[in-house]
């Protein structure tokens, strides 16, 4: 074989590769658009707020994807409709506005697609995210202390305090991280209907 | 055999950097392997030790991003710059040039490990650095590579044909992978789950079109000469090359179950999965023969014996995949540890064996050192093939259970936990005892390196130093 030939088959099969599920695949779900809700005259997926797109980087950021997928399969084959995980399948039209778009490799602990249904206040969230075991005695999820900090209580009530009891009269406040972490676990939620997916 | 005065090649210091950033990365990398297992197995660690650095979220991704582009990759290209001019017969030139390019290398590995630590992941799959870091990479491997690719010399009249077929392809498919992944990934092209469609694609290029192809280069020059037999068909060889290179970049997506991806695209990677399993069924009919009968010399020479645990692994890795890619299969272990048990098949016990093959094969012929027969030999050898065996097993047994019991409804979270303890300590076990074998592996590295050990003549692999006068090569396939 002539080194010429070779270089032809590599580019002509990586070319295959890459034309065949790039190429193709922008074509399928690369220009997908959100639905318009005539009612609500919001789109579906809702766009996130700016807080809840800082938050998609933190939640990248802390590794939570090491233990928690975002994505819910349907109900052939698979328990995660009947775990609760989520009112219906997700499908790529549902990542629309994620940036980055994640799905996670492991589930050590639950999907969380739609952990904004099943946790919808905040402040519970940050219970969980400042120590799970306040909610659940036996979670195995890690605590993240390091995204809040304590701080002497100042004259003005502070609202988003948690609401533990006070050590030396200082609260445990969520820093900038936390907040926008919470926001976007909030945000995630498909509990809209979707042409290609809808809730039955 | 070799001569007495040390020749250097003009590409001995780069071989040595890349070589000594990869046995570094794996050692800190398995250090903090255990961590990140102890973390997972005992959950009240996180309690008494609020660290973020030393959390699971951190640890998991850096050991990863240490173990595929500190220790394999460099690994990698620490010991083809040894070898490729030996094929050839074409020396490298720029020494110094090179020598820089494989410092920016581990410069990229210091600042990827900097920002995961303090930043955290992107959470991008097997692209969990910055762009910068992305930059490093390029800027190196375009030196590297450009010297690697001269060695490939012009006409290849004369010379084997397969292991320079493999770097070829290998040189091309990983600019081009981590281009389009960065583009599309972070340069906004691709939107919503066009974004994890490129993940796999990337994932896929990163292993099935850049390492594994790097290490059957190594497979197929080393064990031709190590065991003084040529490969059978070189046809078959060519078919299977063909076949890997067209294949590889699809494979990813069969691990997709349902979800973002669409499901022609998972239909697709199950077939080339499958495909591709034939592929390296084909090229285990080439490389078995080699090994036939050669117990004796396996136990004698320490690098034919990592090469041939190199050579079982690639076939056990890929008939794993093709297993996995099973639809029935695939819908209970989505989302598992059996994940964790393919990265142990394809990483350690795949690439690393192959690569501490060539580093005992090659290392003497570029240093004129040899190893001396020491019991670290042997410690090395025994304490990572057992160790492998216990953490890839342990991970693909608990994978399973975990799989089963994720699809049973009514076994809450925190049980399918419990469940995984036991594994999760045997994994442990398995991840120090290959921490202790690459302990054993780095001390002999670093005393041969510093010439600490009365030298043993090495195995003679190339007949003289390239440097003083090119020749072809002594076998392989013409
Ligand atoms: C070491 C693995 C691990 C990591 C890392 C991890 N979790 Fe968890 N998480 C779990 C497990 C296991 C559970 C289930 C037990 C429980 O309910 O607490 C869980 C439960 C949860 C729940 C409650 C889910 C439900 O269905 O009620 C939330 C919310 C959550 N995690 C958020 C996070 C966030 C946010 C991060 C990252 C900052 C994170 N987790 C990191 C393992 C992990």
């Amino acid at each position: 074989m002539k080194s010429g030939q070779a270089l032809f088959i590599v580019f002509a099969s990586l070319l295959f590769t890459w034309a065949g599920q790039i190429a193709l695949g922008y074509f399928q779900v690369g220009r997908l658009e959100p639905i318009l809700n005539e009612e609500t005259n919001y789109t579906e997926p809702p766009v996130p707020s700016g807080l809840a797109q800082t938050g998609a980087r933190v939640f990248a950021s802390q590794g939570c994807l090491e233990c928690h997928s975002l994505s819910v399969r349907g109900p052939s084959g698979s328990a995660d409709l009947t775990r609760g995980w989520g009112p219906r399948r997700t499908v790529p039209r549902d990542y629309l506005f994620r940036e980055p778009a994640l799905i996670g490799s492991s589930r050590i602990g639950s999907d969380l697609s739609n952990i904004g249904l099943r946790i919808p206040d905040s402040k519970d969230l940050m219970l969980h995210l400042w120590n799970p075991r306040l909610r659940n005695s036996n979670s195995t999820c890690p605590p993240h202390p390091w995204l809040f900090e304590r701080k002497v209580a100042g004259p003005k009530i502070e609202n988003d305090a948690l609401p533990l009891p006070t050590k030396d009269w200082k609260q445990i406040l969520p820093k900038y991280q936390a907040k926008s972490l919470v926001a976007y676990l909030q945000s995630l939620h498909s509990d809209y209907a979707l042409p290609e997916a809808p809730i039955k | 055999m070799t001569t007495a005065i040390p020749t250097f090649s003009k590409a001995t210091a780069a071989a040595t950097i890349l070589l000594v950033g990869s046995v570094s990365w794996a050692l800190l990398g398995a250090g903090l392997q255990v961590l990140s297992t102890l973390q997972l197995l005992i959950p009240a660690l996180a309690y008494v030790l609020p660290i973020p650095w030393i959390s699971y979220g951190k640890l998991a991704p850096l050991t990863t991003f240490l173990f595929t582009y500190g220790w394999i990759t460099s690994g990698f290209l620490g010991v083809l710059t040894i070898l490729i001019p030996r094929i050839s017969g074409i020396p490298f030139r720029y020494g110094r040039i090179l020598g820089s390019a494989a410092i920016i290398w581990q410069v990229a590995v210091l600042v990827g490990l900097a920002e995961i630590l303090w930043n955290g992941s992107t959470g991008l799959i097997s692209m969990p650095f910055s762009r910068s870091v992305t930059a490093l990479f390029f800027l190196s491997f375009i030196v590297l590579g450009t010297g690697l690719s001269r060695g490939l010399g012009r006409s290849w009249k004369s010379g084997p044909l397969l292991p320079r077929l493999y770097l070829l392809g290998a040189l091309i498919a990983f600019p081009l992978g981590l281009g389009t992944a960065e583009l599309l990934l972070r340069g906004g092209l691709a939107p919503g789950a066009l974004q994890i469609m490129m993940q796999f694609v990337w994932n896929s290029f990163v292993h099935h079109l850049w390492l594994t192809p790097l290490a059957l280069v190594l497979l197929f020059q080393l064990l031709p000469v190590l065991t003084g037999r040529p490969v059978g068909s070189l046809s078959l060889g060519i078919l299977c090359w063909v076949a890997t290179i067209t294949l590889g970049g699809w494979i990813g997506n069969s691990l997709a179950s349902e979800g973002p991806v669409p499901s022609w695209l998972q239909s697709a990677g199950v077939v080339t999965t499958l495909l591709l399993g034939v592929a390296v069924w084909g090229n285990g009919t080439l490389l078995k023969p080699l090994l036939e009968g050669k117990w004796e010399e396996c136990r004698r020479q320490v690098a034919l014996r990592f090469l041939a645990v190199g050579l079982w692994s690639y076939l056990a890795s890929y008939a794993w995949l093709a297993f996995l890619a099973l639809p029935a299969v695939r819908q209970t272990t989505t989302f598992t540890m059996v994940g964790q048990a393919t990265q142990t098949l394809l990483l350690f016990s795949f690439y690393g064996n192959v690569l501490a093959g060539a580093v005992y094969a090659l290392l003497p012929a570029s240093r004129m050192i040899g190893w001396p027969s020491h019991p670290t030999l042997t410690i090395h050898f025994w304490f990572s093939t057992i160790g492998l065996t216990l953490i890839a097993s342990s991970y693909a047994l608990a994978g399973f259970f975990q799989g089963l019991a994720l699809n049973d409804p009514g076994v809450p979270m925190s049980t399918i936990s419990s469940y995984l303890r036991p594994f999760l300590c045997t994994v442990l076990v398995g991840q120090v005892l290959w921490w202790i074998g690459q302990l054993s592996f780095s001390t002999l590295f670093f005393a041969s390196l510093l010439k600490l050990f009365p030298s043993v003549a090495p195995v003679a692999i190339f007949p003289v130093d390239y440097d003083e006068q090119p020749q072809p090569v002594r076998q392989g396939q013409h």
